[in-house]
């Protein structure tokens, strides 16, 4: 199991221990995190599953595919290291990855 | 796969029994121990959030059958469909960017999809404000009213109108155009119905084009005028423009009055609720997403397995049709507790009221902001709002939902 930590708005971290071949935003939803609302269930199709990784862990995923750049645009308040959490895969090597989340996505 | 099911549960979505209550057949259908065959659309029925969700976002499963189907058989089908002769509606209602799949339907969807962001959506909020305080000013003399009929049937029209470019003026004939044009669509049409939906098809069509040619020469800060930039830029064509613009204008209009007139009768039926969203305004966007998930204005959605699928524990061969009924799912007590209470702070509240997976409803926001200008303005406008009918009708079938009229008494604050 991989450790991830969502740190939401206020500064809460939720832990929560995901299978590799999982997706950030089920490991996400698993674990309760509110803030990742992904309403269309992880289809790239809605772009409420935003969240912002460091500048590290951001160069250590694979890098977005075009029609998750396209949709990143138009979320609330995009940052160079956005993603959507449901495009990106947790790999055995993302042990202790933190993940921001944003306030609102709508 | 036999096709046997148990005798004891029927479901019947003709009749009135359904249209006062379909969650006690839900329940029942989810209580079977996989999928319900039901055999007057040939459709597998899934009720319950693990299926519809699998359903929805599994992409080897889409919504229309063409793709692995033969010519024959298409060209049988749409026979079939087509008894009247419907050019128009064939052309611009038939096929859009709901029944399309794969390639096409990402490039129409990309196109569709930046209009109608958080963002977008968000710079509407003001006339939706100010075309709702009109239209309560208009009705301020009256005690009682049609909540469904009186009030919500004219919002949506109106927003849609103006997000188009269409001139507030036109707004209410695009309500009717709408009405007619759905009519294809219900489950009971006749000869008349399709010779009305194909007639507004044709009208909203003639309308479009003078429109059109208005805003190529002089573009403005609409819908519209941006569509003619993405057609002109190669992204869409001339004919799916047309059918993008009658799809926006139909797929927001009835569901939103559905779920208005469905959201309004939820409050007035648990009066606690209604009192603690009065209370506690902030409590607004969990309402409004409450009121989708409790009466789901399109329950009902189709797709076809185009490869032997495992859905239920039980395996379907290609060609399966199957019914995700979102309504169901949006009760089922695997996913919500007390699915059946009505919860204006329910958190979390993961329905599929918006469908799933890429067909994902492009106009949520709009149909959000809608409902929370909406409710927003009533808890300040008015002091008491109450049930001025016994039972409120709804709609019979299995794919809308939404009371026909809801009679309220309302006091002024």
């Amino acid at each position: 199991m991989i450790k991830v930590t969502f740190v939401e708005a206020n500064g809460k971290r939720i832990e929560a221990m995901a299978k590799a071949g999982d997706t950030l935003m089920q490991a996400a939803v698993g674990a309760g995190v509110a803030a990742i609302a992904a309403e269309c269930g992880g289809a790239c199709a809605c772009g409420t599953c935003h969240c912002v990784l460091s500048e590290d862990w951001f160069s250590r995923v694979p890098a977005p595919a075009s029609d998750e750049a396209d949709m990143l645009d138009f979320v609330i308040d995009p940052q160079p290291t956005s993603r959507l959490s449901c495009q990106v895969v947790i790999g055995e090597d993302m042990q202790g990855i933190e993940v921001q989340v944003p306030d609102s996505q709508i | 796969m036999t096709q046997d099911t148990p005798a004891t549960v029927l479901l019947d979505p003709h009749g009135a029994e359904f249209a006062a209550d379909p969650y006690s057949t839900y329940a029942a259908l989810r209580a079977l121990d996989g999928p319900y065959y039901y055999k007057e659309i040939d459709t597998w029925m899934l009720t319950r959030m693990a299926d519809v969700e699998a359903v929805a976002l599994n992409k080897t499963m889409l919504r229309n059958n063409e793709a692995f189907i033969s010519e024959d058989a298409r060209l049988a089908q749409q026979r079939a469909i087509n008894f009247h002769d419907m050019p128009h509606h064939e052309r611009f209602v038939q096929v859009n960017l709901l029944e399309s799949e794969g390639a096409t339907h990402d490039r129409l969807r990309k196109v569709v999809f930046r209009e109608f962001t958080p963002a977008m959506i968000a710079r509407q909020r003001e006339a939706i404000q100010s075309f709702v305080d009109r239209l309560l000013d208009s009705l301020s003399d009256q005690d009682e009213v049609d909540f469904v009929g009186d009030f919500a049937a004219h919002v949506p029209g109106h927003i849609i109108g103006r997000i188009l470019g269409v001139p507030d003026e036109d707004c209410p004939q695009l309500r009717h155009w709408s009405e007619e044009v759905v009519r294809f669509f219900d489950p009971g049409r006749g000869d008349e119905d399709k010779a009305r939906a194909e007639q507004a098809t044709k009208e909203f069509y003639e309308y479009l084009l003078d429109l059109l040619a208005e805003r190529e020469r002089a573009p403005q800060d609409d819908l519209l005028s941006r569509l003619i930039g993405h057609r002109d830029g190669g992204r869409l064509s001339q004919d799916e423009l047309i059918s993008t613009a009658m799809l926006i204008l139909m797929a927001g209009h009835g569901s939103t009055i559905d779920v208005l007139g469905s959201g309004m009768h939820a409050l007035l039926r648990y009066p606690e609720q209604h009192e603690r969203l009065r209370e506690d305004p902030s409590l607004m966007k969990t309402a409004v997403q409450e009121m989708f998930r409790y009466e789901s204005p399109l329950p009902f959605f189709h797709r076809f397995a185009t490869e032997e699928t495992e859905v239920g524990g039980k395996l379907f061969p290609a060609g399966t049709r199957f019914g995700l009924l979102y309504g169901a799912a949006n009760r089922d007590p695997a996913r919500f507790e007390n699915p059946d209470k009505f919860d204006v702070g329910r958190t979390p509240n993961r329905h599929m009221a918006f469908g799933g997976g890429g067909h994902f409803c492009l106009g949520n926001h709009l149909a959000r902001l809608d409902m929370d200008v909406i409710f927003s303005t009533l808890n300040t406008r008015f002091a008491a709002i109450s049930l001025a009918e016994e039972t409120p009708e709804y709609k019979r079938g299995l794919s809308v939902r939404g009371p026909k009229a809801l009679r309220v008494a309302w006091q002024r604050a």
